[in-house]
């Protein structure tokens, strides 16, 4: 049984793609068949983050159009071959595709890949829920502002009514420094008003941003220094997403001490 | 000591000031979808079609109240309850009659029956193999329509167990009762008292159609704003501690106490 699961936020920039091409990259890393679907039609990003921007020949649109085979749509990448990108035509707006036929390019999927992950784009409107149609399970991305969390919150509930209740929470580009200095909301405060179960807690990180623009995921990094504290997390959203109990990581901020910064950013055990 | 004195009081306008205005009342009167057990059995009232800007009743928008309804009030019912659809003047084709079964079917509930009194929806449902009653609207006993204006009991109240998030508003005419947070963008707009079990951070207004007799309360009160009858506030700065708090109208304002004081000291 293939898990279809949508990641999403409401408000824009808070880190879905991102999110989705690391989560992607690092469920087949484990081995697993993997579909990424961009479902941001009109402003598709997702190929840009995997690098795969200049191998889409066909789109979801041409397959639905029936200009081509779904196979045909599909990019397939190089670094992980389990691991493939439907993309989305950017010449489109969100209208030019409807929840139902979302359901079929995606139910088309599940005969193939263990997991479907389809990259919703903000707001609420059709674009979104063309993204939630056929997910079972959801992701549901935030940044510690009243501005996302409160979006977040309407995703919470727009999810809920319609049917997915299996939803997990992302806390995404968290400062330490800032929350202890109490500028900055905290995890707890944030979770306080969502109140949905708590998938993963990533630290701003500037190696998201370089990994970003060269089209590399940063779990993709072979070295455990290059992924940084947020590569380190988004595997643990995925080990946690399989069902294992990884505890979370400590972003208390770092003692002033240089060494000791070191010490913490290389202990493997993290 | 005055219980209200170690309180903040609240900044409060019996004449609200322009920006501060009660917000028009097109729209909250729009009734929205209602489960009503009667006799061993669950009515299912769906509000008339009415699109009004500020309350669309569209058929989406009735679709997510429905969900939401079913999803907030579980532990009321058994599985397998028969439910009893009381589309009064709605009009509804067979796809959405399915819907609705199919919505039913999910929360383990039966569509029994479909009163209406529109022929062309009794047509649909007949189709879709339900079994229906054409009826019209006087006849029924729970389909007020045209509630007379004065000396109106309240409905029963709505029981609500989840929490109420950011772009919800639940309508209802009779008093409110979550168990649950309201949160930020939220809002609960009740003829009745408003009783939430949990903390109320979004909007809540009490006495909808003008009765300033009647209560918000909450485990933790800090909402965006309150609102009784025509009295609006505006929350306090954060006190140190949260305690369960009642708000009331006293002297043209809507003041707010501790609900262990609430008693005895609120003249009655």
């Amino acid at each position: 049984m293939s898990r279809i699961i949508v990641i999403t936020s409401g408000k824009g920039g808070v880190g879905k793609t991102t999110c989705t091409a690391n989560l992607g990259m690092a469920l087949a890393q484990r081995g697993h068949k993997v579909a990424v679907v961009d479902a941001d039609f009109g402003l598709r990003n997702l190929d840009l983050l995997l690098g795969l921007e200049n191998r889409i020949v066909y789109t979801a649109v041409e397959v639905l159009a029936g200009e081509c085979r779904l196979e045909q749509a599909l990019v397939r990448d190089k670094r992980q071959p389990n691991l493939v990108l439907l993309p989305a035509a950017q010449n489109r707006t969100k209208d030019s595709v409807s929840p139902d036929q979302m359901k079929k390019l995606v139910n088309a999927l599940t005969k193939v890949f263990s997991y479907i992950l389809i990259d919703s784009p903000a707001g609420i409107e059709m674009g979104f829920q063309n993204a939630i149609a056929p997910a079972k399970e959801a992701l549901v991305v935030t940044t510690p502002e009243i501005s996302a969390v409160r979006d977040a919150d309407r995703i919470v509930g727009l999810l809920e009514a319609n049917g997915i209740r299996n939803a997990h929470l992302i806390i995404n580009r968290i400062k330490p420094a800032m929350v202890a200095q109490d500028k900055m909301m905290s995890v707890k405060d944030v979770q306080e008003i969502l109140a949905i179960p708590l998938i993963g807690v990533i630290p701003d990180d500037e190696k998201v941003i370089v990994s970003t623009n060269r089209g590399e995921p940063l779990v993709l990094a072979a070295e455990a220094s290059q992924r940084g504290l947020a590569g380190q997390a988004l595997q643990n959203i995925v080990r946690r997403l399989e069902g294992e109990t990884v505890p979370f990581l400590d972003l208390t901020p770092p003692a002033d001490d240089f060494l000791a910064r070191l010490r913490r950013l290389f202990r493997p055990t993290e | 000591m005055n219980s209200d004195s170690s309180l903040p009081s609240l900044s409060t306008s019996s004449s609200p000031a322009p920006d501060e205005q009660m917000p028009s009342d097109e729209g909250r009167d729009v009734p929205q979808v209602r489960l009503k057990g009667e006799g061993g059995r669950l009515l299912l009232l769906l509000p008339p079609e009415l699109d009004t800007p500020s309350a669309p009743n569209t058929w989406t928008e009735v679709c997510r109240q429905l969900q939401q309804r079913l999803m907030a009030g579980e532990r009321f019912w058994q599985p397998h309850t028969p439910v009893h659809l009381m589309t009064r003047d709605r009009l509804l084709d067979g796809r959405q009659l399915q819907t609705i079964a199919d919505t039913l079917t999910d929360a383990q509930l039966i569509l029994k029956r479909v009163y209406t009194n529109r022929r062309q929806t009794a047509v649909a449902a007949t189709m879709a193999g339900f079994s229906v009653e054409q009826q019209p609207i006087a006849q029924l006993s729970v389909t007020q329509s045209n509630p007379p204006p004065e000396g109106k009991a309240l409905v029963e109240p709505l029981y609500i167990q989840s929490t109420v998030r950011s772009g919800v508003e639940i309508r209802h005419p009779g008093t409110v009762v979550v168990l649950g947070d309201v949160n930020p963008g939220g809002s609960i707009v009740a003829e009745g008292d408003v009783l939430v079990w949990g903390t109320l951070r979004g909007l809540a207004q009490a006495g909808s159609a003008g009765n300033g007799l009647c209560l918000i309360m909450a485990l933790r009160l800090e909402p965006t704003q309150i609102r009784i009858a025509d009295f609006v506030a505006r929350a306090p700065e954060a006190p140190a501690q949260y305690q369960p708090e009642v708000a009331y109208v006293s002297e043209g304002g809507i003041r707010i106490v501790r609900a262990a004081d609430f008693s005895r000291d609120r003249p009655i």
